[in-house]
């Protein structure tokens, strides 16, 4: 609870505002800066180097000391400068299944210096350091466990730096509200999409699960990669795609009611895992859940719109 | 991009960066230690450097706390303590190389850096010269190279990015640095009690004379004091620096009298030929202080005694170095009206000790018709056989002036003066010795005279009625060269430096010399001299007198406030973005104008020429001009590059260029 308290505070305090508009550059108002405790420390050493000096009164003691001191000063600038005028802007935010890692991307770049050891980190997760240099764009990708499926947010960040004596913390936040669509898990034990799935216009044609191989036919534009018959390709017999007898004739459509389980998040990894198969195979296939229905399709544009439906299903209305 | 963990493993430049400025800072030490502290040190050293380059097992908590333990064991046997100057620095030392082998972590890097930084300034405890200022100076720099090393975070540093960084921190810190050590207030003394080996090192006279303690002094080169004559400067003979007076006589050792009763200069019967100079006295932990033959204008903080002693007010000695200013008579007479009560003290002798030296006296003053002629006697005996010498024959006897006078008869100052005085005193004249430094030596190009240990001397003091005291120097009878021009004439050139110049036939050597010690005093007295006293007389030349702490700690926030000001500045003046390369100006003149007369705007990802399709087909009547800045853009940013002239070109067309 006092985490939460102290999390709200800070939140007030350093005005954790709406997602903003990219690009963000780090102005003089948004950058903050505190000693670390290797900061302190330092602060402890040279004010006994100070009483040394002047008890045993060493001038070159006095001027050790003042070096020292001024030395911070100039640090905490140095330290400041570092983070001052980056240009941050929102990065590539893959969607993953849940289980994997998933990447919140943010690009960097620096107006003018070379920055160093800039680091980027979630709230509470181990920082991601990068030198920034002119010209270059910097893409930093924070990774996070993707434990459950649905929308994962990136939540503000941190970006700061001690950099160059580790004396001083700049740090400012930034709230691009990434984030990543999570997938639910496939289930391998899910087998083949069952023959029920099939519409009841389709008499006659394979069962599913049948995946042999059927024939070569040419190659449509949309066909997948893994379709191509390669060795065909190599014996200069032109382009040809491999056909299975499952998807010979068209139409699957995976349905939510033929995934048996009393779990939802279990009867959506099976659903997911037949729509991957079904896509491993360029099969035809329709998505069907409680009040959403995706028209039998293929490719990856399809996929991914199946995909997104699966891990956005906020539940059956019933 | 580098992902780091929690704990990561140092990286071994980094280390290695840490080791060598640690053995740079800590030798000065070595070479003063006894030889297993630098072995123990060395090995340490190079144990840990062996562990981060082969990537070795650290060893284990056995292992550091019996080796910490057997360091400090071996430290308090070798100094029969722990505190104190020489056993403290050693203890720091193997204490610093136990640190770094146990080091394994970030914070315990830093930790060790902050130690190296009290490395330095233990350095400093037994030498503050230029030398070592600017080798301690390197040694900051590389240990602030290493911080910077450290930060970089998974990445390793060239040797530039290192030192480059760590020299612009060092750099822009200078000027608060300087401001710092100016305006910061310095303290009257310690904070508290000193152990007290710190000053061992000390040299100077000491509180009593017996034969062969000032010789030993005058082998020494350090500097006593520094003198600056406002006028002329006195003709070297008369050089008699006045230090302690020793009345007191057991027979060997001659020492202060303890009726320490305040004289007065008012007494002086005659004072003329007033000097004016500024004395700049080296710490010597003593009392006293020192004047020309005769003080005159004392001081405020400096009282005189009975006996024309200079002393500091209150018993405490200078420890660190003083400046007065200093007015003394070199023609003179006083004492005249001194009671015969007063001088019982100064007759005062041991009959039965040195024996024949007494009846020396006696036999002078039996055979004499007045204090004249006792002393022209003596001076004629003295003239005769004996030797001036550095090192005379040890006296071993109870009667030691019985031995010199007549068996060994080479002798040094001390030897003259006390046997001189002995005689006077026994036949009937007052005496004491006067000890103190007689000559220095100026250097030409600040016209500073320098007075070193070497230029110790003991006179003699004699009273005459109606004449007062009078100094009399016998050693001058012996060897007048070391009265007229200093030591090193009447001896010879002693040491290497002299017999150097001695063989430098156009003086460029003697000329180095006298640049570095005159950068050497100005060192001395600005910069380690640097005192309370020091800032006081500053701020007071600079038309702000009796300036306090408070008016201090006033200028040095104005001066922090205004530096660090500058500073700041600076850095964002660098910090402002560069200009756009001129062709992408162009082109981005030329986007706006576009987006300002209704095509939508260039997308980040549309290249110029999709754009320029996009262009073409939305505005086809700005095809032309469109495309040919676009080509020109294109050709100076991706192709060949463009001319001045070129560029100048498309800067032109694209003014010209009215989309609306």
């Amino acid at each position: 609870m006092f985490a939460d308290l102290r999390q709200s505070i800070s939140d007030w305090i350093f005005r954790a505002s709406v997602p903003e508009t990219p690009p963000v550059t780090l102005v003089q108002r948004r950058i903050f800066i505190l000693p670390t405790r290797q900061g302190y420390t330092f602060a402890f050493t040279t004010l006994i180097l100070l009483v040394a000096s002047i008890n045993y009164a060493l001038s070159l003691g006095f001027i050790l000391t003042f070096l020292l001191m001024s030395m911070a000063g100039v640090a905490m600038l140095h330290t400041w400068r570092n983070l001052a005028h980056l240009k941050l802007r929102p990065g590539r935010c893959d969607p993953v299944f849940a289980g994997e890692t998933a990447h919140f991307g943010v690009t960097v770049e620096t107006p003018s210096l070379t920055r160093f050891a800039i680091a980027v980190r979630r709230r509470d997760e181990e920082p991601v350091y990068a030198d920034i240099v002119q010209p270059e764009i910097a893409a930093i990708a924070l990774p996070a466990a993707a434990s459950s499926r649905g929308v994962m947010r990136c939540g503000r960040l941190e970006i700061f730096t001690r950099y160059p004596v580790g004396l001083f913390h700049a740090w400012s936040y930034v709230d691009f509200n990434l984030q990543v669509i999570v997938y639910p898990r496939p289930d391998p034990a899910a087998g083949t999409p069952p023959a029920q799935s099939r519409s009841a216009s389709e008499e006659g044609i394979p069962v599913a699960g049948d995946e042999e191989f059927h024939m070569l036919r040419s190659y449509r534009p949309g066909d997948p990669p893994k379709l191509i018959a390669w060795k065909a390709l190599a014996r200069e017999q032109g382009l040809l795609s491999k056909e299975f007898s499952a998807m010979a004739s068209s139409e699957l459509w995976i349905d939510f009611e033929e995934a048996r389980s009393s779990n939802l998040e279990q009867r959506l990894s099976m659903l997911c895992h037949w729509v991957l198969t079904a896509d491993r195979f360029g099969q035809s296939y329709g998505l069907r859940l409680p009040g959403v229905a995706i028209q039998p399709s293929r490719g990856d544009g399809h996929r991914t719109r199946c995909l997104e439906a699966l891990a956005l299903f906020e539940g059956a209305s019933s | 991009m580098r992902a780091v963990p929690a704990s990561p493993h140092l990286d071994v430049r980094n280390v290695m960066w840490l080791i060598a400025a640690m053995v740079f800072v800590v030798a000065p030490h070595l070479l003063r230690m006894p030889y297993w502290v630098g072995v123990f040190f060395l090995a340490i050293v190079a144990w840990r450097g062996w562990i981060a380059w082969a990537a070795l097992h650290f060893p284990g908590r056995f292992v550091t706390t019996t080796l910490t333990i057997a360091a400090a064991i071996a430290t308090f046997f070798t100094y029969n303590r722990i505190v104190g100057r020489e056993a403290g620095v050693a203890l720091l030392v193997v204490m610093s190389a136990l640190k770094l082998l146990e080091m394994k972590t970030q914070r315990e890097v830093t930790l060790s850096i902050y130690l190296g930084f009290f490395l330095v300034l233990t350095n400093f405890l037994f030498s503050q010269t230029i030398p070592l200022g600017i080798y301690m100076l390197v040694c900051v720099w590389i240990f602030i190279g290493t911080l910077v090393g450290f930060n970089r975070i998974g990445s390793s540093p060239t040797l530039a990015e290192r030192m480059r960084p760590a020299g612009a921190l060092l750099a822009q810190a200078l000027p608060l640095m300087v401001a710092f050590f100016i305006l910061f207030p310095r303290a009257a003394g310690p904070l508290w009690a000193l152990p007290t080996d710190t000053r061992s090192a000390t040299t100077g006279l000491s509180d009593s004379m017996t034969p062969g303690n000032i010789s030993n002094l005058i082998k020494s080169d350090a500097i006593a004091f520094r003198v600056q004559f406002q006028g002329d400067r006195p003709a070297y003979s008369t050089l008699y620096w006045r230090g302690p007076v020793l009345t007191d006589f057991d027979g060997a050792t001659w020492s202060l009298t303890r009726d320490e009763s305040l004289g007065s200069t008012a007494s002086y019967v005659r004072a003329q030929k007033p000097s004016r100079y500024v004395v700049t006295l080296e710490p010597h932990n003593k009392t006293w202080l020192f004047a020309l033959d005769v003080p005159a204008l004392v001081p405020p903080d400096a009282r005189l005694l009975h006996d024309l002693e200079l002393r500091v007010p209150n018993q405490r000695p200078v420890r660190e170095r003083k400046r007065y200013e200093m007015t003394s008579y070199l023609d003179y007479r006083y004492g005249t009206s001194a009671t015969r009560g007063a001088l019982r003290e100064s007759l005062r002798f041991n009959e039965a000790r040195n024996p024949r030296t007494v009846a020396l006296g006696r036999q002078w003053a039996r055979e004499s018709a007045n204090p004249r002629e006792v002393l022209q006697k003596a001076f004629q005996y003295f003239n005769r056989e004996f030797t001036y010498t550095l090192d005379p024959p040890v006296l071993t006897s109870r009667d030691p002036y019985d031995e010199f006078l007549f068996e060994t008869k080479q002798g040094f100052c001390e030897h003259y003066a006390g046997s001189f005085a002995l005689a006077m005193r026994a036949a009937g004249i007052p005496a004491r010795i006067v000890t103190g430094y007689q000559g220095g030596e100026i250097n030409p190009l600040n016209n500073e005279l320098v007075v070193r240990q070497a230029d110790a001397h003991a006179w003699v003091e004699i009273w005459l009625p109606e004449q007062g005291w009078l100094r009399v120097d016998p050693t001058a009878a012996v060897s007048p060269l070391r009265i007229e021009s200093g030591v090193n004439a009447a001896l010879g050139p002693i040491g290497v430096l002299p017999s150097i110049i001695a063989a430098d036939p156009i003086g460029l050597l003697a000329g180095i010399r006298d640049a570095w010690r005159a950068m050497n005093s100005q060192w001395d007295a600005w910069v380690v001299g640097y005192s309370m006293d020091r800032q006081r007389q500053l701020f007071s030349d600079l038309g702000f007198p009796g300036i306090d702490w408070r008016a201090l700690g006033f200028w040095l926030m104005v001066a922090t406030f205004v530096i660090g000001a500058a500073i700041g500045v600076g850095i964002l003046i660098r910090e402002r973005p560069r200009r756009d390369e001129p062709s992408l100006a162009a082109w981005n003149r030329f986007c706006a104008k576009l987006a300002a007369a209704g095509v939508a705007p260039r997308a980040p990802h549309e290249g110029p020429l999709d754009f320029l399709r996009r262009v073409e087909s939305s505005r086809p009547v700005l095809a032309t001009a469109a495309g040919d800045i676009t080509r020109r853009y294109v050709e100076a940013r991706y192709g060949a590059g463009a001319t001045r002239e070129e560029l100048r070109e498309l800067a032109r067309r694209v003014r010209e260029f009215r989309p609306a």
